[in-house]
C-alpha cells in the first residue's frame, strides 16, 4: 500500500513539474508568475534526486554503508571526522555557494528568463550535480584525495600538472571578475562604499574579540559582527545624506580597484585570525541568512516576471555581453548549473567528514540542487525588474550612450521602455545619485532583491535600506572570496616556486609571503584594472573568460570521473559523465573559439585589437590592444590545457575499452565500518 | 521542532568551528583556555585558508 501511495505521489510531482515547465515554455506575451519557475525547478529537482540521483548511488557507484569512509578509517579529530549528514551538507553548501549563482543568471537574463531557467534546471540535474557527486564518491574511495591527486593517479602526471595550472589560472580570472563586480557596485556610491569599508574594521575587531577577549565564542562574536554591519548600513545612509562626508566615500572605478588591490595584498599577508577568519564566519552566516530570506520573500510576494521568455538579444547583439544564446548562455551561468570549482570542494574537506558512503548522495548531489535553486531565485529577482531598468543598470555607456537621455532612448528603441525620470526616481528611492552603467549584475540583482523584500515587509520607504543590505551581502561575500582566494593562490604559487627555490616555498618566510602575495594580487589586479578601464564595461570580456575557464575545469573533473567509471564498469555507465562532458567541451570550445577569432569586435578579442589598431593611436589604445590580445592568449591557454587532459584521458579510455591497458582502480581497500547507523 | 532546532544549532556550531574546537579538546585531552583556543585556531585556520572556496 505504501509503495503504491509512493508511486502516486511521485507521479503527481512529475506531472506538476511537466505542467509548470509547460506553462513557462508556452507563455508568450503575458507576464508569468515566478511561482511557476519555483514549482518547475523544485519538482524537477525532487524527481532528479529521487530517480537519477538514487540510480547513480545504487547502480553506478554502488555506495556501500558497510564500507568504512576515510572519516572513520583515518579519524584524527581534525581533518577526518565522521560527522552528521545534515551538518556536512550545511558545510558543503556554504562552501560551494558563492556569488557565481547570483551574478551569472542575472547577466544571462539579457536573453530572457527562459534559456537561463532551463539551463539552470537541466544543467544541474544532469551535469553539475552528477559532477559533484561522482567526484565526491571518487575522493571518498581514495582517502579524501584532491582532484589534482586523482587526476595524477587515474590519468597520469600530465593530467595532474594540467589540473594544478588550470586551477591557478582560473583563480586569477575569478578574483579579477568578482572584484570588478564589487567595484561596479560601489563606484560613485558613498552609502555602499562606507558600508563595505566599515566591514573591514568590524572584521578586525571580531578577530581580536575572538582571539583575546572571548576565545572560542564564534557564534556570539558573529552575532555581534552582524549587528555592527547592520548599523553600518544605517551609518552609510547618514554619510550619503551629508554634504560634508559623502565626498569622502565617493570614488571612481579606478580608485576603488586600487583600494581592492591593496586590500587583497594585506588580506593575503596578514595573519588569518585578524581578518580572513572572522570575515569568513560573518560572510557565511549572512549568506545563508539572505538565501533563506530571499526564498521566503519570493514565496510570499510571488512576483510577476517582467522580462520576456526570450529577448531580441538571443542573436548575439546584447549590451551586457556579446555573443549568441549558444554558447554564451551556458558559459555565463556556470555556478548554478555546472561549476568546475565545486570539484575542488567535493575533493577537499567534504569527503573527510562523511560518516557513511550513502550520505554522498544528499551532500554531493543534493547540495548542487540547492545551489541551482539559489541561481533560480537570482534569475527571478532579475527578471521581475522592469526590463528597461534592468538594461539601463547593466548596459555600459560605450554601448547605450554616455548620457541618461541617450541611454534611455537606445534602450527604449530596443523595445524596453524606460525614461530618465524613471531612473532618477528609482535612484533617489534607493539613496543613490545614479543607477546607470552599473555593469556586473550586482546592482540589478540588489534592486530585484530589494523589491522582493519591500514587497514582503516594510513598504517602499525601506527600498534604500534593502538595496544597500543586498549590496552589502553581495560585496561582503565577494570580498571573502577575494581575500581567501588570494591567499589560496599565494599558497599554490609558493608550492610551484618551492620546486625552484625551497625558500620561496616556505609559508613562514615573510619575504616569500610578501613576494608571492604581491605576485598573485598583481595578476588579478591587472585583469581588474583592465576591466575597469574597458569602454565596454569589463564584464563583456572578463565574465565569459571566467565562465569558459570554470566550465573547462568541470570538463577536467568529468574526465577524471569518466576514467573512474570506465575503470569500474567498462563502457556501461560512461554516458553518465560523458554526456555532460561532451556538452561542456562543445560549449567551451565554441565559446573560446568565438572569443578569440570572431570577426565582430564586440565579441572577438583579436578583432577588437585589430579595430583599435586601425584607429588613432594613444597610450590608452595601446594598452587596450595589449589587453585584448592578452585575453585571447589566456583563452587559448585554457583551451590547450584542457585539450591536453582530454586527449590524455581519451587515450586511457580507449586503451581500457580495447583491453590494451589494465583498468587499475586506485581505491583504498575495503574495511568494514563499525560506526553506528545514527551518525 | 526541537529536533530541527537542535540540528540547526549543530549546523551553525559546525560552520562556526565550535564543534571542531570541542573535537580538538577531546582528541588532545585538553580543557578550554585562551591559549588552547589560539593553538586550535592557528592550526585549523591555517589549514582552512589553503582550501579554495567556490565562486
Amino acid at each position: 500500500m505504501n509503495r503504491f501511495l509512493g508511486r502516486i505521489v511521485w507521479a503527481l510531482i512529475s506531472i506538476l513539474a511537466a505542467v509548470a515547465m509547460g506553462v513557462i515554455v508556452q507563455s508568450r506575451g503575458e507576464p508569468v508568475n515566478s511561482l511557476w519557475l519555483i514549482v518547475a525547478s523544485v519538482c524537477t529537482y525532487l524527481v532528479g534526486y529521487r530517480f537519477y540521483g538514487c540510480f547513480l548511488a545504487a547502480r553506478v557507484m554502488a555506495l556501500d554503508d558497510q564500507r568504512a569512509t576515510p572519516a572513520e578509517r583515518l579519524r584524527d579529530g581534525h581533518d577526518f571526522e565522521p560527522t552528521n549528514r545534515w551538518i556536512v551538507l550545511g558545510h558543503h553548501f556554504a562552501a560551494i555557494a558563492g556569488p557565481g549563482p547570483l551574478v551569472g543568471p542575472t547577466l544571462a537574463a539579457q536573453f530572457g528568463y527562459l534559456p537561463g531557467a532551463l539551463w539552470i534546471i537541466v544543467g544541474a540535474v544532469l551535469g553539475g550535480a552528477v559532477q559533484d557527486f561522482v567526484v565526491l564518491f571518487g575522493s571518498i574511495r581514495r582517502d579524501g584525495k584532491s582532484l589534482g591527486q586523482m587526476a595524477r593517479e587515474e590519468i597520469g602526471e600530465i593530467g595532474g600538472f594540467t589540473a594544478l595550472i588550470t586551477v591557478l589560472l582560473i583563480m586569477i580570472i575569478l578574483l579579477a571578475v568578482v572584484a570588478l563586480v564589487v567595484v561596479n557596485a560601489l563606484k560613485g556610491s558613498p552609502w555602499g562604499t562606507f558600508t563595505i569599508a566599515a566591514t573591514m574594521p568590524i572584521a578586525v575587531f571580531m578577530g581580536f574579540y575572538l582571539r583575546y577577549w572571548r576565545p572560542g565564542k564564534v557564534l556570539e562574536c558573529s552575532a555581534l559582527g552582524f549587528v555592527l554591519v547592520m548599523a553600518s548600513i544605517f551609518g552609510g545612509q547618514a554619510i550619503s545624506n551629508s554634504a560634508t562626508l559623502a565626498p569622502w566615500f565617493t570614488y571612481s572605478g579606478v580608485a576603488l580597484a586600487l583600494a581592492l588591490i591593496i586590500y587583497g595584498f594585506f588580506a593575503s599577508a596578514l595573519p588569518v585570525w585578524m581578518l580572513l577568519a572572522p570575515r569568513g564566519y560573518l560572510s557565511t552566516f549572512v549568506k545563508l541568512g539572505v538565501v533563506f530570506l530571499l526564498a521566503a520573500g519570493i514565496l510570499f510576494v510571488r512576483p510577476q516576471l517582467q522580462l520576456a521568455p526570450f529577448t531580441r538579444f538571443v542573436d548575439g547583439t546584447g549590451p551586457i555581453f556579446a555573443g549568441k544564446i549558444f554558447p554564451f548562455c551556458f558559459i555565463t551561468i556556470a555556478c548554478g548549473a555546472v561549476s568546475g570549482f565545486h570539484a575542488l570542494i567535493s575533493s577537499g574537506t567534504t569527503p573527510k567528514l562523511l560518516a557513511k558512503e550513502r550520505h554522498a548522495l544528499s551532500v554531493g548531489y543534493g547540495s548542487m540542487l540547492l545551489e541551482s535553486f539559489v541561481a533560480m531565485m537570482a534569475l527571478i529577482a532579475a527578471a521581475s525588474l522592469q526590463p528597461g531598468v534592468f538594461f539601463a543598470v547593466n548596459s555600459p555607456a560605450g554601448i547605450v550612450g554616455a548620457t541618461p537621455a541617450a541611454a534611455t532612448a537606445t534602450i527604449t528603441n530596443w523595445g524596453f521602455p524606460v525614461t530618465p525620470a524613471d531612473m532618477e526616481t528609482l535612484a533617489s528611492d534607493v539613496g543613490e545619485k545614479s543607477l546607470y552603467f552599473r555593469t556586473g549584475g550586482a546592482p540589478s540583482l540588489a534592486l530585484g532583491m530589494a523589491h522582493i523584500f519591500v514587497g514582503s515587509s516594510g513598504g517602499r520607504a525601506f527600498l534604500g535600506f534593502w538595496y544597500h543590505f543586498a549590496i552589502m551581502f553581495e560585496a561582503l561575500f565577494i570580498l571573502t572570496i577575494l581575500d581567501a582566494g588570494t591567499r589560496v593562490g599565494r599558497f599554490m604559487l609558493q608550492e610551484l616556486l618551492g620546486h625552484v627555490s625551497p625558500k620561496l616555498g616556505r609559508t613562514n618566510w615573510m619575504p616569500g609571503i610578501m613576494l608571492t602575495s604581491a605576485a598573485v594580487v598583481a595578476a588579478w589586479g591587472y585583469f581588474l584594472y583592465q576591466g575597469v578601464r574597458d569602454p565596454l564595461g569589463g564584464i563583456n570580456s572578463l565574465w565569459p573568460l571566467f565562465g569558459i575557464s570554470n566550465q573547462l575545469l568541470a570538463a577536467i573533473a568529468l574526465c577524471v570521473a569518466t576514467t573512474i567509471l570506465i575503470k569500474m564498469h567498462g563502457a556501461r555507465y560512461m554516458w553518465v559523465t560523458c554526456v555532460p562532458l561532451s556538452w561542456l567541451v562543445v560549449v567551451c570550445f565554441t565559446a573560446g573559439w568565438q572569443k578569440i577569432f570572431a570577426a565582430a569586435p564586440a565579441l572577438g578579442f583579436l578583432a577588437q585589437a585589430d579595430q583599435l589598431a586601425a584607429g588613432p593611436q594613444t597610450a590608452e589604445t595601446a594598452a587596450l590592444i595589449f589587453n585584448a590580445r592578452l585575453d585571447a592568449a589566456v583563452t587559448g591557454v585554457f583551451m590547450v590545457l584542457v585539450t591536453t587532459i582530454l586527449i590524455d584521458s581519451i587515450r586511457i579510455w580507449v586503451g581500457i575499452l580495447r583491453g590494451t591497458r589494465e583498468a587499475t582502480l586506485t581505491e583504498s581497500p575495503f574495511v568494514l565500518s563499525r560506526l553506528a547507523e545514527e551518525v | 521542532m526541537k529536533r530541527f532546532l537542535g540540528t540547526l544549532m549543530a549546523i551553525l556550531r559546525e560552520i562556526a568551528d565550535e564543534n571542531a574546537y570541542q573535537r580538538h579538546l577531546k582528541v588532545h585531552g585538553a580543557v578550554h583556555s585562551g591559549e588552547e583556543w589560539r593553538r586550535f585556531c592557528d592550526e585549523h585556520w591555517n589549514a582552512t585558508a589553503r582550501r579554495p572556496r567556490c565562486c
